[in-house]
């Protein structure tokens, strides 16, 4: 058994940065089921917004931030989000980020989606992989514990209280348990849960499915964010950044259809009006053959796109054989983000003592029905370093229930047993298709009653199957297939509290589109959707959303 | 397609080829065909994978005997590809019949010691990484963002690039006669401090590279600029550390 002061679970930006943080003051280890270099915060490309400018301020910052939101924030959660930004920047750029500059040598910043300022930090696009690296380099530097290549099985709650966790090492198949006086969870999102999606194939919410699993409710599950511009095919992200230097969006008619849809801000709306705007071109048939539409950037010229762009640029150079220097790229919506997540108080706490979250695995809330593009990377330094300290101030006693964890190793240990020495290696694949199809299908862009009560009850179903299924690697080294049986049960968990949410929300927010209710309707959904997990069964509830100096408006862009 | 793979369980024991076949199409890629086999033929087959988009590092193999990434390579572009003209050297050139017009040759990276099938123990790799001391020092006091100017920040970008897939490391000759050498990703990452404006002092950085497991061990043979998938080109950081020790000699 292992025993520490605060477990961090999750290795990307906001599971480094807790750690970082929570080290400061006792012992700590990180547990990631990859190297933490290759966690997904390193794939974000366009930027990280902090008001840094004398002429920008960090209650515009907040403003943007809600109204993007579309009201379903908390302000105080925004609050603290936008005035610790400057600060977390400067603190990267301490820890060596080398963040785009501009000609007399300060942080550059450009204009995203949804904000009334350029206010976002870049690293050309590339800007996760520098935030990532600099993050990882400071754990290096500082000797963090890391178990890379560890994945948590479950949580393990003793009395009232989080006390520890079992964890599968992946190279050797061993099963063990990690005692802990407080747990950060940091697994980021839930986007592989759909069949067209930005995120890694590690993105299954694993922790929000364990969280909940172990009591703690998840908040805002609906609120699933898509992405206007992935790349065709691969639906690899094509940063918001293409658009923000100035990239336009056509139709097979030529048309830059998004004057159509947001006249103001075209293509730099937020997010789910581009992405709607987007899949209504397809839909009635004004996009290309094959289901997409064309970003064009070669009027930025080669430079530019050079400089500016380079990620994108290999991108569509690897993956779809496209030099955008001389080409408009294909694109099509995909899932991007998953605003829900697990419910945490502004100092990250969940439902249950001694289990935190921070990053996009939690809902705190700062990204309401719709996260703004360069919130996610900074809500995921400022509410790192937050549960990191937050998780270091909660030590109680020593936790003197070994008996629990050990019940639970044994326990998992037979599970993992049971499963494996199937004879098909196509099952576990098979769901996890279906699964995926169906959750694009039902609960996608555009939501409607009939289909997704037909998609639950498809759910449930999937669910059923997945109880009898079984793995055919029956070795203990390096079981990838064991890996995916969990991540499996995982994902159909989250894809459950998705669906249910979306279902109950009779109403259009943000990314949440019902083309049966198309109004937002703040009388009865000004409201945060609460699941929790009782005796195995899902169960949702409503609390109430913590307005505060920005009035609840008509969201017009 | 088909697919002709290394296989090896208990940590690197008993290896030997096995092959599978695969319907490809447009757009696949080689760890597209990897995840194909294990859900239709073998689920035992282990790889590793996150971002599927060339950013994360972590499906670094040799395929075809080119160190790569498996998610950037396309099946149907292989056949067609120019070969990159690497140096060839034990790790690269294993005995084995390789029908290269109708076969995909997958095997894992060289010079770093195989944990099962296409996954290697990257410890070495990275305490490579480590020993060029790869942080800043962050000064808390600090309470203005630094300046550089554009073109002082455009001399390191090329090495922030690295992405760690270790490609490099498993291409490098010199890597593979000489188990101590700290490899071209490593230095790389070391230039990447090195030509920092930010930092001041860069005699002591400058002394761990300085040792004959560091830069002077390389022979510039450049397989590491071919092999690498995001343009870092180690050899020339490497030339300039080199360089660099060159005039604090004098």
């Amino acid at each position: 058994m292992y025993e520490f002061d605060v477990v961090v679970v999750g290795g990307g930006l906001a599971g480094l940065r807790a750690a970082l943080e929570a080290q400061k003051t006792t012992e700590v280890a990180l547990i990631s089921k990859v190297h933490p270099i290759r966690s997904h915060s390193g794939a974000a490309q366009g930027g990280i917004n902090a008001a840094i400018s004398s002429t920008d301020s960090w209650e515009a910052h907040a403003f943007d931030t809600v109204k993007g939101c579309d009201y379903l924030a908390d302000q105080d959660a925004v609050e603290i989000l936008c005035k610790e930004a400057p600060d977390r920047i400067l603190e990267m750029d301490r820890f060596g980020v080398m963040f785009s500059r501009t000609p007399e040598g300060g942080i550059a910043q450009r204009p995203f989606g949804g904000a009334g300022y350029p206010r976002t930090c870049y690293a050309a696009d590339k800007t996760g992989h520098n935030l990532l690296h600099g993050l990882y380099q400071q754990a290096v530097k500082t000797g963090l514990r890391i178990f890379e290549e560890w994945l948590v099985l479950r949580l393990v709650v003793g009395s009232r209280k989080a006390i520890g966790l079992i964890a599968y090492h992946i190279p050797t198949g061993e099963i063990v348990p990690f005692r802990a006086e407080s747990i950060v969870i940091a697994t980021g999102g839930y986007g592989r849960i759909y069949s067209k999606s930005t995120n890694a194939l590690i993105n299954t919410g694993d922790g929000a499915a364990m969280a909940l699993q172990a009591g703690a409710p998840l908040m805002d599950m609906e609120f699933v964010q898509f992405h206007p511009t992935t790349l065709m095919g691969t639906n690899i992200l094509i940063s918001e950044a293409a658009r923000g230097e100035g990239g336009f969006l056509h139709n097979r008619k030529g048309e830059r259809f998004m004057a159509k849809y947001a006249k103001d801000a075209m293509e730099l709306a937020p997010r789910d009006i581009v992405a709607r705007a987007t899949q209504t071109e397809i839909d009635e048939g004004r996009g290309f053959e094959g289901g997409y539409v064309e970003l064009a950037l070669s009027h930025l010229g080669a430079e530019r796109i050079r400089s500016r762009l380079p990620g994108i640029r290999d991108i569509s150079i690897d993956f779809a054989g496209i030099d955008p220097i001389d080409a408009s790229i294909p694109v099509q919506p995909g899932q991007h983000y998953s605003m829900g997540g697990i419910a945490v108080d502004i100092a990250c706490r969940t439902g249950v003592w001694g289990l935190l979250s921070a990053g996009e695995s939690a809902c705190v809330s700062v990204h309401g029905a719709n996260r703004l593009g360069g919130n996610s990377l900074l809500e995921t330094l400022v509410f790192g370093k937050i549960a990191g300290k937050t998780a270091s101030e909660m030590k109680l006693q020593r936790g003197q229930e070994d008996q629990p964890l050990t019940a639970a190793m044994k326990e998992e240990q037979r599970r993992i047993e049971s499963i494996m020495g199937g004879k098909d290696p196509s099952s576990v694949p098979s769901v996890r298709t279906q699964l995926k199809e169906l959750m694009t299908r039902s609960f996608g862009i555009f939501r409607e009653s009939q289909t997704m009560k037909l998609g639950l009850e498809r759910l449930r179903k999937l669910s059923a199957l997945y109880k009898g299924i079984s793995v055919s690697d029956t070795e203990k080294d390096f079981n990838q297939a064991v890996v995916r049986y969990n991540e499996l049960g995982n994902m159909l968990v989250v894809a459950h509290a998705v669906a249910i949410g979306a279902l109950a929300r009779e109403e259009s927010r943000g990314s949440h589109f019902r083309t049966d209710f198309p109004k937002r309707d703040d009388s009865r959904f000004l409201r945060h959707s609460v699941t929790s997990m009782v005796d195995g069964e899902l169960n949702l509830s409503y609390a109430p959303v913590r307005l505060g100096r920005f009035p609840v408006k008509e969201r017009v862009y | 397609m088909k697919f002709n793979i290394l296989r090896s369980s208990r940590r690197g024991q008993s290896g030997h080829y096995e092959t599978y076949e695969v319907p490809t199409g447009p757009g696949m890629t080689v760890l597209d065909a990897l995840f194909k086999i294990q859900e239709t033929h073998d689920g035992s087959l282990a790889f590793r994978y996150s971002c599927r988009g060339a950013v994360c590092g972590s499906c670094a193999m040799t395929i075809n005997r080119e160190p790569r990434l498996a998610c950037r390579t396309q099946v149907e572009g292989l056949t067609r590809m120019k070969p990159m003209g690497l140096s060839l050297f034990k790790g690269l050139e294993k005995a084995v019949d390789w029908d290269w017009a109708n076969e995909i040759l997958i095997e894992p990276l060289p010079n770093l010691p195989v944990t099962k099938d296409l996954v290697v123990d990257q410890t070495k790799f990275f305490e490579a990484y480590r020993k060029i001391k790869p942080w800043f020092e962050p000064n808390e006091s600090e309470t203005a963002f630094s300046k550089v100017m554009p073109d002082q920040a455009e001399r390191i970008d090329r090495y922030l690039n690295c992405i760690l897939c270790a490609a490099c490391f498993g291409a490098c000759p010199v890597c593979d006669k000489d188990p101590d050498y700290l490899g071209p990703a490593a230095l790389a990452v070391s230039e990447r401090f090195l030509a920092d404006v930010r930092i001041p002092d860069k005699e002591k950085r400058l002394e761990l590279v300085a040792d004959k497991e560091a830069a002077p061990a390389c022979e510039f043979i450049y397989n590491c600029v071919k092999v690498c998938p995001k343009g870092v080109a180690p050899a020339l950081a490497i030339r300039s550390i080199r360089d660099s020790l060159e005039t604090a000699r004098h």
